[in-house]
């Protein structure tokens, strides 16, 4: 069951953007970061059920901030939403540990597929 | 009309967002055809009054360094120039990369010609899907010139003069780039003048209604 989720993400308008396609009526708790050090940071002190992670940010990139939450908890599931659509980059994090990866701009469809198969693993 | 007041922090930000997303397209547009890895960073949005774009370009550019430059119009709703800026030798670095050996063979000139088919090559390709995309994600339709490529030249000499009429501000957005594998940095500028602005920021509210 899906309870907290954090965003992680250095621009507030794509945070809005992402947190605008998660359905409202779940009861869902949200917490935000702006940079991976500070989601990594969050995520030690909420232990959120599902984080979406950007990967291109400052102070500590999403890939590294991924790496960090995965030392500290391997079953974290990270879900990276990100404009660095490469085919390297996605197979990178996939690699790290992800949970899956979506394409940016989010859209609602997306959004409800990704928390449904993140909630089905954590049954 | 004040820079402040030409378009809100709130714009900026969607502008970031979107520029992001289409250089990220770029870059894998690029990868897919060269098979190199794009190190992206975060884009940077500034408003700079036309008569200083040149002084601006320059600085961005660390004067002094040797430059190719390729330029591309774009017009649609969303119009403007894009500047694809690499530093000195990135050519040679890229001809490479297009699966083309460059030994003593080479006549001096046709290694020029190569460069210069070179950078226009990935030129059209990283500021037509990134200039591409962001006119879809506005719901608009650009048409582009062809690129116009200035090789290994002074900064003083490769950049426009007037872009715009000199009373304009113009919006630039930059993003800096670095080809992983390679000693390659580059950075794209997208400059669209004040005619397009009453219009950028209608399509920005539009854009953000899909997501209240």
């Amino acid at each position: 069951m899906i309870t907290k989720i954090l965003i992680v993400d250095d621009s507030p308008i794509s945070r809005r953007m992402l947190k605008s396609c998660i359905p409202k009526d779940m009861g869902y708790e949200f917490h935000e970061a702006g940079d991976g050090l500070e989601g990594f940071n969050q995520y030690k002190a909420l232990v959120p059920d599902v984080t979406f992670m950007d990967l291109t940010m400052p102070v500590m990139d999403g890939a590294a901030s991924l790496q960090e939450i995965l030392k500290f908890d391997p079953l974290a599931v990270v879900i990276v939403s990100t404009a660095d659509v490469q085919a390297k980059s996605l197979a990178n994090v996939l690699d790290i540990g992800a949970f899956m990866v979506l394409k940016k701009p989010p859209t609602k469809e997306g959004i409800a597929e990704a928390l449904a198969k993140a909630a089905e693993h954590l049954r | 009309m004040t820079q402040e007041k030409l378009i809100t922090e709130e714009e900026t930000d969607i502008l970031q967002e979107i520029m992001n997303i289409a250089f990220g397209k770029a870059a894998a547009d690029l990868a897919e055809i060269i098979n190199i890895f794009v190190q992206l960073s975060v884009p940077m949005i500034a408003l700079v009054k036309a008569v200083d774009l040149p002084d601006y370009l320059k600085h961005e550019m660390k004067s002094g360094q040797r430059i190719s430059i390729i330029e591309q119009n774009f017009w649609g709703e969303f119009k403007g120039s894009a500047f694809l800026v690499f530093q000195s030798g990135a050519g040679k670095e890229l001809i490479s990369l297009l699966g083309s050996d460059l030994d003593s063979s080479f006549e001096a000139e046709s290694v020029e010609v190569l460069e210069r088919e070179t950078l226009m090559e990935v030129g059209n390709i990283l500021i037509g899907a990134c200039v591409g995309k962001v006119a879809e994600l506005l719901q608009d339709v650009v048409t582009y010139s062809p690129p116009r490529v200035i090789v290994e030249n002074n900064p003083n000499d490769a950049i426009p003069q007037s872009l715009f009429d000199p009373s304009y501000t113009a919006i630039v957005l930059k993003t800096l780039f670095c080809f992983n594998e390679r000693d390659v940095n580059g950075l794209l500028f997208l400059v669209t003048s004040q005619e397009s602005i009453g219009w950028l920021k209608q399509a920005l509210s539009a854009f953000m209604e899909q997501y209240e």
